[in-house]
């Protein structure tokens, strides 16, 4: 099919080069520099989608990020889909595959739109609250067939080819926007040597002056923003970023920039040099003053019918035309309230086609460029608008009359012109979007009928995006406001000189937003007012006379604004809809609030290379490769990757069949209490502490005692919030008199180092100690179990006799060669060594204790066999036994409280509390299912009375449970309340499937209970 | 009461001249990733500068400046962030926080620094703590390495903004590292060891379209 609609000259489209393109399946071309809007409009495609909620056909209406309608499908395979790509911001390339987002069985033959019609008069606002409120039950079921209705795009169910990422720049001033105002500011502030960063979302810099009819210089404009352009790309201090949309503006001048790198050349990112980008990129810029150079967005003119495809804003008609030589009909009739918009109309006639009229609300139009129309014979309708767009899948006549706006009624008799092209223009939006998300509110100005931003410190705004249409004044507008900002930076700057733009007279527009109709609006045909969303001026009124006055109310009663383009030509038709409705002016109604996205973005830009093995850091230890070579199974700990454990191949394999974690729990849990194990503790945090006052640091933020720690010697600590309540524990060692190694748990280690510092920073500055992270440092290894004695004795040179190397003692030897600090510390209950050596050593050690250790059964085992072990020994975990509302002495730990220390210490305080005295809290205690094959769930409830009515008084849950192979018993901690008296009574866990399991509190310690094993 | 080793405070040699295998912080992601030799193409490289010794000062600027000089022979930073090296680039002291700095020097030299840094310091209220096995030394070099950093770095590493001789402690994709600028040429990353593996995965994932190669 030829290009019908594509003029043989003019635009920026290169002619010579020829691309090929489907949409909905059927074969099209289209040029070099087309968006696919405009090729679709070159070939005279009407239709581009079927509405939301009412199936209407829908055709292209704008030429920009306003685009409500032609909203796509692109993709040729399952992962390269995305959806909901605006056409008239999707650069056309050759083999690009789109399709409409909705319409069933297809948008020209849509079955919808049956329903759509019935459904019209049946689908007022709120029609989903109201019709499918009941059952609520069913609710998740109707909305799956209401979406797949309405639905928009889709989302690709394959992995994407492509990678995305950040970028981190900083600049004294960002533009935003490279239009006239734009480029004039970022020149300014690039000759004046700032960092300057300018951006656009356009496929090019230059904005309006691609395609405006005004001269600069006498020369056509966009040959001024070529210059500048070339000028600004040669400067070292200029980031210029076209197709870069500003999507979001988030405190301090923190805004992100999302810029489609390969977008425009095919659906994946290509390979340059063997090498392949991103495809899009996030900009996140820090800057110095930020200068908004949005421009304006055209407002259409709400009358009925005013969504049949070929009704179009009056500048998009322009763009169409001047940019890329398509003309998007061949008769045009052009309803507008002012001047500016006559350009459409001198436009399409300079194209060769034919203007039928136009109608212009006021009634003495007499401006410069309404003098041209006048003088080229086109026939003007004064005080008139177009009330009424004919067709259905096309427009086919435009009924005009005299109306009074004011009163807002027809006034004469309607007309009908033929035609199938209507261009409306009800005047220009400030594009305030980007303010708003600083939270500014924006303000009214009846001069320019728009709201101009609200602008926090540090924020300009030039140009058409506070109102300054005029071309000439808007470059000056640029430059004197990128002064401003630099001198806001304590820069100088000077004026530069602009090209000379000759004034054009523009008569004064008049506010005309919905046209009146003969019919009241209740009753007449439908006026859009979101395109998108399909809310009507009907449904606008229906709202106000529901009771809803907030703008905010309306808005959401009625789903205006709601779409992927936020209501960016809708919107403030819609309030001034409302304002009219309720009595009130605009500025009364106010005006919703634009939040980021200013448009959608796609997921991969966002997340940038956080994603897949970079999610999130993962923390290994010095013998991690071991591990993984040893099968292990990994758990996370914060950020570490600590082996969980380790299951062997089964005995009796199948190929490659290995151990449940059951089974190699319990192998692992035997081989320490029988033999010896072997962990992987370098994850624990671990602080150097030095300093004079370092003992008496540790006894303020410790609640037990350290005054008589001796050097060589290890103490257990416990550790509390102000409010008394345990937050970390650990073992702390003397190293020397004002020399200590606090150990803290993995996930604690950072929350524990910012603590102390936090309370010698702002508390006790006075103490002279200092804290180091020596974590990464040291690599620690946990030998433990009867025989670790005698495989530790087989390569250290350390005396180890347990008279003179005691349990919690730690010693200094050299461990297979290498110097090692060694701990006799146990969260086995068994005999245990700890070694510690230098990170960089520690494969070495580790690998020579299993070069040993086969004779001794040296197994490794992993987190979970740590917890099984240390909860048969009463030893609790921070954090899992804990939650940050248990007391020392819940935990049943008086033996670790100084109540007598001489200074207060973190939590004491607190802990004389009543609350904390309460007998009746929850305490730690230990639970012995009565029946040993279960093994209660962590987190159960526990009541004392399972009889009781629902809802039963629950007095306490699990907060540990395991299978003890040493015990051959499940075996639970739990906290309950009062139960350390309740020694031997029995409890019930009721579970969610009816059972109901019973338990009798004892001890929490369920092996060795004298503690021997650990002082062998 | 005083800081030095024979009294106070334990020091402890962790290293060892003995020929034991050792293994840097990224011994095991060279193995697991692999390590792209540089090419003629390669518009940035890395190279890790495995097992210096790093030692952290803490404690009042004024007498640890003195002590510094007088072991070291070169001062501490006279301002916040920044890095000064001896006269042949091996040994360093950057500025981390108003009363800690980092000093960096040729593998095996960290101990007896340490000590004569305690001698020198006699009762004055320090502390110096040994963390070499914990973190090592990254170095960036190539036309890409700035684009290469600002994908990776929220600090603005301009050379208007980051000139040589300053350092600083900055977030690095979501982990830590301490990043300085010792000469024209270089860019340095302090990487903490458990998180080496993920800024080296990062580097290469981020350095692809720069053709990064892996020096070693």
């Amino acid at each position: 099919m030829s290009q019908l609609n594509r003029l043989t000259q003019g635009g920026r489209i290169d002619r010579t080069r020829k691309l090929s393109f489907t949409f909905n399946g059927k074969a099209h071309e289209g040029h070099a520099g087309d968006t696919l809007a405009s090729a679709l409009l070159a070939n005279g495609v009407d239709i581009v989608n079927r509405s939301f909620k009412y199936s209407r056909p829908r055709g292209i209406v704008a030429a920009g990020a306003e685009e409500p309608n032609a909203v796509v499908q692109l993709g040729t395979t399952e992962a390269a889909q995305v959806p909901n790509v605006r056409a008239t911001q999707q650069t056309l390339y050759d083999g690009l595959e789109a399709c409409s987002t909705n319409g069933w069985p297809n948008v020209q033959r849509d079955l919808m739109s049956l329903v759509g019609k019935l459904g019209g008069q049946f689908m007022p606002p709120g029609f989903y609250y109201k019709t499918f409120m009941a059952p609520a039950s069913l609710w998740m079921t109707y909305e799956k067939v209401i979406r797949k209705g309405a639905g928009l795009g889709r989302s690709p169910m394959e992995q994407d080819p492509d990678g995305y990422d950040h970028l981190n720049q900083h600049c004294d001033l960002l533009v935003i926007g490279g239009g006239p105002a734009g480029l004039a500011a970022a020149l300014t502030a690039a000759r004046a040597g700032a960092r300057v960063i300018l951006c656009d979302e356009q496929e090019e810099l230059g904005g309006s002056l691609l395609d405006t009819r005004e001269l600069l210089d006498d020369r056509p404009a966009a040959q001024w923003a070529e210059q500048v352009i070339a000028e600004l790309t040669e400067c070292d201090n200029v980031t210029l970023l076209a197709r870069t949309t500003a999507n979001g503006y988030h405190d301090h001048h923190f805004v992100t920039l999302h810029e489609r790198r390969t977008e425009h050349l095919g659906e994946t990112a290509p390979t340059v040099d063997g090498h392949r980008p991103s495809r899009s990129r996030m900009h996140r810029v820090r800057a110095g003053q930020v200068l908004l150079a949005t421009g304006a967005h055209e407002r259409p003119l709400v009358y009925a019918g005013n969504d049949v495809p070929g009704n179009l804003v009056a500048g998009a008609v322009s763009i169409y035309i001047r940019r890329y030589g398509v003309v998007p009909g061949n008769e045009l009739v052009l309803s507008t309230s002012n001047d500016h918009a006559y350009r459409a109309a001198l436009d399409w006639l300079e194209a060769g086609r034919e203007v039928v009229a136009i109608v212009d609300a006021r009634r003495n139009p007499d401006g410069e460029l309404v003098e041209q129309a006048r003088a080229r014979g086109i026939r003007i309708i004064e005080g008139a608008a177009v009330l009424e767009a004919k067709g259905d899948k096309r427009v086919s006549g435009a009924r005009v009359a005299t109306i009074d706006a004011e009163a807002f009624r027809v006034t004469g008799q309607a007309e009908t012109l033929a035609c199938d092209t209507i261009a409306s223009s009800g005047g220009y939006s400030p594009v305030i979007h980007l303010a708003s998300h600083t939270g500014a509110r924006p303000t009214w100005n009846d001069e320019i009928l728009g709201f101009v931003p609200g602008l926090v410190k540090g924020v300009h705004a030039a140009g058409s995006a506070r109102g300054v249409h005029d071309l000439a004044e808007g470059m000056a507008d640029g430059m004197a406001k990128a002064c401003e900002a630099l001198t806001a930076l304590g820069r100088c700057a000077d004026t530069i000189e602009l090209p000379r733009a000759d004034a054009i007279r523009e008569g004064k527009a008049c506010a005309l937003y919905q046209v009146p109709h003969e019919k009241p609006t209740l009753r007449g045909p439908k006026q859009f007012v979101d395109l998108q969303n399909d809310v009507t001026a009907a449904a606008i009124e229906l709202a106000t006379r529901e009771g809803f006055e907030s703008i905010e109310h309306v808005k959401r009663y009625t789903a205006m604004g709601f779409g992927t383009d936020q209501g960016k030509l809708g919107n403030i038709n819609g309030m001034a809809i409302a304002a009219r409705c309720l009595g009130k002016t605009i500025p009364e109604v106010g005006t919703t609030v634009f939040r980021p996205n200013y448009t959608p973005v796609t997921f991969g830009a966002i997340v940038g290379r956080h994603c897949r093995e970079l999610f999130d850091p993962e923390r290994y230890t010095a013998m991690h490769q071991w591990h993984v070579e040893h099968g292990a199974e990994f758990e996370d700990v914060g950020q570490w990757k600590r082996p969980w454990y380790f299951p062997k191949a089964r005995a009796s394999a199948v190929s490659g069949e290995r151990e449940s974690m059951e089974e190699a729990v319990a192998r692992e849990c035997r081989a320490v209490r029988e033999k010896v194990g072997i962990l992987d503790a370098s994850t624990l945090g671990k602080i150097d502490i030095q300093g004079p006052d370092a003992r008496e640091f540790l006894g303020r933020v410790y609640t037990n005692k350290w005054a008589k720690l001796a050097p060589g010697r290890v103490r257990y600590g416990l550790m509390c919030k102000d409010d008394g309540m345990v937050f970390d524990d650990g073992t702390t060692s003397c190293l020397g008199e004002n020399h200590f190694l606090m150990t803290t748990t993995t996930g604690g280690a950072a929350t524990v180092l910012e603590w102390l510092e936090l309370w010698h920073q702002t508390e006790w500055p006075e103490l002279e100690v200092t804290f180091n992270s020596v974590t990464d440092h040291w690599a620690t290894m946990t030998i433990t179990g009867p025989e670790a004695r005698k495989l530790l004795a087989e390569i250290t040179d350390m005396d180890l006799d347990r008279e003179s190397f005691k349990f919690m003692d730690w010693r200094e030897g050299v461990v297979a060669g290498v110097p090692a600090r060694v701990f006799r510390i146990s969260f086995t209950g068994e005999l245990a060594f700890e070694i510690n050596v230098q990170a960089n050593y520690a494969l070495h050690v580790w690998e020579t204790l299993f070069a040993h250790g086969d004779k001794y059964g040296l197994t490794p085992y992993g987190t979970e066999t740590m917890h099984v072990l240390r909860a048969e020994k009463g030893f609790i975990i921070a954090g899992q036994d804990t939650d940050g509302s248990v007391t020392p002495e819940d935990l049943g730990m008086q033996w670790a409280i100084g109540y007598d220390k001489p200074f207060s210490w973190i939590g004491k305080r607190a802990l004389s509390r009543p609350d904390t005295a309460r007998s009746d809290r929850k305490q730690l205690v230990g639970l012995r299912p009565k029946d040993p094959l279960v093994v209660l769930e962590e987190g159960a409830q526990i009541v004392f009375d399972p009889h009781h009515a629902i809802p039963m008084p629950m007095v306490g849950h699990v907060t540990s449970s395991y299978y003890s192979p040493t015990l051959d018993s499940g075996f639970a901690l739990a906290v309950v309340k009062g139960g350390q008296q309740k020694m031997g009574e029995t409890v019930y866990l009721p579970m969610a499937d009816g059972q109901v399991h019973e338990a009798e509190i004892v001890s929490p310690i369920f092996v060795d209970p004298k503690g021997e094993r650990q002082n062998v | 009461m005083s800081n030095t080793a024979a009294e106070k405070v334990r020091t402890f040699d962790t290293r060892t001249q003995a020929k034991i295998p050792v293994e840097s912080p990224l011994a095991y992601s060279y193995r697991r990733s692999g390590a792209p030799a540089p090419t003629a193409k390669s518009r940035v490289v890395l190279r890790e500068r495995p097992f210096l010794g790093h030692l952290v000062l803490r404690g009042g600027a004024i007498v640890l400046d003195e002590a510094v000089r007088e072991v070291l022979g070169i001062p501490l930073p006279g301002e916040p962030q920044g890095l000064v090296h001896d006269a042949d680039g091996q040994r360093s002291i950057q500025w981390i926080s108003p009363d800690e700095w980092l000093v960096i020097v040729p593998g095996g030299e960290e101990f007896a620094l340490e000590n004569r840094l305690r001698e020198s310091l006699g009762g004055a209220h320090f502390a110096i703590s040994n963390v070499s096995g914990g973190q090592t030394l990254v170095e960036l070099t190539g036309e890409a390495a700035r684009e290469l950093l600002m994908k990776s770095v929220i600090y603005d590493v301009h050379p208007s903004h980051f000139p040589v001789g300053k350092g600083v402690t900055t977030v690095f994709a979501k982990a830590t590292v301490i990043l300085r600028r010792p000469d024209e040429q270089r860019w340095e990353l302090v990487v903490r060891r458990s998180f080496a593996d993920y800024t080296y995965r990062w580097l290469l994932d981020a350095g692809e379209e720069y053709g990064i190669g892996v020096e070693r």
